[in-house]
């Protein structure tokens, strides 16, 4: 395929369907806010690129994936991940029947069914395996109790994946099953959780003795952990994307601009440095992309680029609050010359949890102590 | 540790052979006894092991193959000079081959070229070239060194500073002010009128002071008459030739000290099992592979483009980048050893004492950052 004719392809359609009010909006979009642009996806063959041709998806490889989203990055795109389509898609197609394959995939695809994901709990976060909602076979029913967090977009989905507790008795990661769950049952009531910037992103889920048919089980009892695992391949690079610290950066210099710090030799010399932060990953980020390009894999080494630039995101919403002065602390946006508007504070808050979803920079730093570094547990 | 350069960077085979070969060179004084034994010594290195180079072929690595060079790309360059910067290697290849061999090459005295260029790849004959007049400026222009035109030639009086391995040097590219304009000269080191003197850098090397009075130069000996021009790729080029050096310092240093971590034992443990080093550890690594990443790009740039704005801001962004973490890296890998780091026995300090110098010299991360902003925002 040639590249800059794809890459052309997909901004002509993003300009021609997207809305232009939803471009670089302040807050991450919804899937349910943005449904008539997901349907317009759907119906160009474009909502699912990762999956193979034969299930409806692009087929695209990974390094055209990446081209694909860094196109709808360059256009302001910024709607939340669609669960069904990025993790359960995946799974359904190596690990489901024929009959949930039938059934599940062409309704992820048209947005009939909106997915969340329920794997976190309040016990059991960096420890996923620590996760303790059981399920226990009844008759045609597994019968669910326990209780789920960080659960994105509970409250807009129709139905959870989660991971499920099916044998104590076992080391950890092997009593785990995967279980497909409808949000309506009885039993199940979602609470949601105020984040700093005020908004409600995250759910808890309870369940008190909800009853999923047994049919609703994907791969095999007990398999859970291995096949939750199997989708940290080579989408993890997407999370070191050199985008969410490049609009905030663009954000702080529109902001010096308009508060005239921008000449200012101390302001211009921490500016630099952080823009070479970010475009320095750029360059890591082009060397790892190259890898998939030429259909190699990566492998944990991958983890450096998450870890660097959610830390340098951090850096750059750290000094979007500081050139904001006091307008940085008022709850309200504060307006660009350049027409947008900036709320300095929330971009601050809304980049701490980079570091922290997706397995904690900590913990990426102990997969790389081992795996590359190769230094002792 | 994984090597990630075999892992996840695909090499052209011209680039595997420089490297293999440059390693297999500098590896044969792995446990840096020889660089030991030269600190503070004049000239700081071993002609045999220079003349081995030289048939090596790598004192002509930017030369074109009529003055007898290789004619390497930058991207196969910097794989030759990582592996001199992973040894700390005290042999003058970056003054001499990229910036000596440039200032004539890129100039317009094609009489000298043909005379000098394949002495110079042949280990014959060696340059330095003396363009620096004041502590921490990186101004082209020259001033305090004057060129007063005669009939015959220019009489040259003034003095250079930091020239990097003046001390085998049989002559000097200097830049001086003749006129209105900085052109540049060659002169001999045996010329009347010239005297250098030694200053010992921390690394046992040496930055020579070059002082001229009334030295006269014959009119064939001018090098360049657009001289700012033609320092300015010269040394842009050696900019990005010395962060290769400086990316190789960094990530032997880190090799090293991972090894000793896994092996040093307290509490009953090897010390590389605990976290706190762990992650610091894996702070360095990041450091290490973000410096080769901007590496790889930046040769790519010089080898694509001559644009001059574009080959400075990529300078710029490779120079700040390995300046800033080879001194980060080798001071924490002084850290993750304890005291034994801090001993002058131990080779880690080697490393610090090497990254600092490469790091100072052609501009510091300051200097280039502030460079790069400008470049950056003046596009």
């Amino acid at each position: 395929m040639n590249e800059q004719a794809f890459r052309n392809e997909v901004r002509e359609f993003l300009k021609a369907n997207f809305p232009e009010k939803w471009r670089f909006p302040a807050h991450r979009l919804s899937l349910k806010e943005t449904h008539d642009w997901q349907l317009k996806l759907y119906e160009k063959g474009w909502a699912a690129p990762s999956w193979p041709k034969e299930y409806g998806g692009m087929g695209l490889p990974p390094y055209e994936q990446l081209v694909f989203q860094e196109e709808f990055d360059n256009y302001g795109v910024n709607s939340a991940p669609n669960m069904g389509i990025t993790m359960l898609g995946h799974l359904l197609i190596r690990y489901g029947t024929e009959e949930q394959k039938a059934f599940y995939l062409p309704k992820i695809l048209s947005c009939e069914i909106r997915w969340c994901q329920g794997y976190s709990e309040p016990g059991a976060g960096s420890d996923l395996a620590g996760l303790r909602t059981a399920a226990v076979l009844e008759g045609d029913h597994f019968v669910v109790n326990g209780q789920k967090i960080w659960t994105s977009y509970a409250h807009d989905a129709d139905m959870i994946f989660l991971l499920v507790r099916t044998n104590k008795d076992v080391k950890k990661q092997e009593g785990i099953s995967f279980l497909l769950a409808d949000m309506k049952s009885p039993g199940i009531t979602i609470k949601k959780i105020k984040n700093l910037t005020g908004n409600s992103e995250f759910c808890e889920v309870f369940f008190d003795n909800v009853k999923v048919p047994k049919e609703n089980i994907v791969g095999k009892i007990n398999q859970g952990w291995t096949m939750a695992k199997s989708l940290l391949g080579a989408e993890r690079i997407t999370i070191g994307a050199p985008k969410i610290a490049r609009f905030p950066l663009k954000l702080v210099k529109q902001l010096a601009m308009d508060n005239g710090l921008f000449d200012d030799p101390v302001f211009k010399a921490r500016y630099t440095e952080l823009t070479l932060d970010v475009d320095d990953l750029d360059a890591a980020f082009i060397r790892f992309a190259e890898v998939l390009r030429r259909g190699d894999e990566l492998g944990p080494e991958v983890s450096m680029l998450k870890i660097w630039i959610t830390e340098a995101a951090q850096r750059v919403t750290d000094m979007l609050v500081e050139v904001g002065g006091e307008a940085s602390v008022l709850d309200a946006p504060v307006s660009l010359s350049d027409g947008g508007s900036v709320h300095p504070a929330n971009q601050s808050f809304s980049s701490r949890p980079a570091s922290i979803y997706g397995g904690t920079n900590e913990i990426q730093r102990n997969i790389l102590a081992k795996a590359v570094l190769q230094l002792p547990g | 540790m994984l090597d990630l350069q075999s892992r996840i960077d695909r090499l052209t085979e011209e680039q595997q052979m420089i490297r293999d070969s440059a390693a297999s060179f500098f590896s044969d004084d792995g446990d840096l006894k020889g660089i030991r034994a030269q600190r503070g010594q004049q000239p700081g290195y071993r002609d045999e092991r220079w003349q081995s180079m030289a048939e090596l072929g790598w004192l002509g690595l930017m030369l074109p193959e009529e003055y007898d060079g290789m004619n390497l790309k930058f991207s196969e360059i910097i794989h030759l000079l990582e592996q001199s910067g992973r040894f700390l290697s005290p042999e003058p290849l970056v003054s001499t081959a990229v910036m000596g061999a440039g200032a004539l090459l890129h100039g317009e005295n094609d009489v000298c070229k043909s005379e000098y260029l394949p002495k110079l790849a042949a280990g014959e004959w060696k340059v330095a070239v003396a363009w620096q007049e004041n502590i921490a400026s990186m101004s082209l222009e020259a001033e305090a060194v004057t060129a007063k035109e005669t009939d015959d030639g220019y009489v040259v009086s003034g003095k250079k500073l930091f020239i990097p391995s003046a001390g085998g040097a049989d002559a000097f590219v200097i830049s001086a002010k003749a006129g209105g304009r900085t052109i540049l000269l060659l002169v001999n080191k045996e010329a009347e009128g010239v005297s250098v003197e030694f200053n010992e850098r921390v690394d046992g090397g040496f930055f020579g002071t070059l002082s001229l009075n009334n030295v006269v130069v014959a009119k064939d000996r001018v090098i360049a008459t657009a001289g700012v021009a033609t320092l300015e790729r010269v040394i842009e080029e050696s900019r990005l030739a010395v962060s290769a050096e400086l990316f190789g310092v960094m990530a032997r240093a880190l090799e090293i000290t991972v090894d000793y971590i896994k092996q040093r034992e307290q509490f009953g443990r090897p010390i590389g099992s605990f976290q706190a080093l762990q992650h610091r550890a894996v702070d360095t690594f990041i450091l290490v592979e973000l410096s080769r990443s901007v590496l790889i790009q930046a040769a790519k740039t010089f080898d694509e483009t001559e644009d001059t704005a574009a080959r400075a801001k990529a300078a710029s962004q490779v120079k700040a980048r390995c300046s800033d973490a080879a001194l980060q890296v080798t001071k924490s890998c002084i850290q993750m050893h304890g005291g034994i780091g801090y001993t002058d026995e131990c080779n880690i300090g080697l490393y610090l004492k090497k990254a600092m110098v490469l790091a100072a010299w052609l501009g510091q991360a300051t200097f280039h950052r502030t460079r790069y902003g400008e470049l950056t925002n003046a596009a």
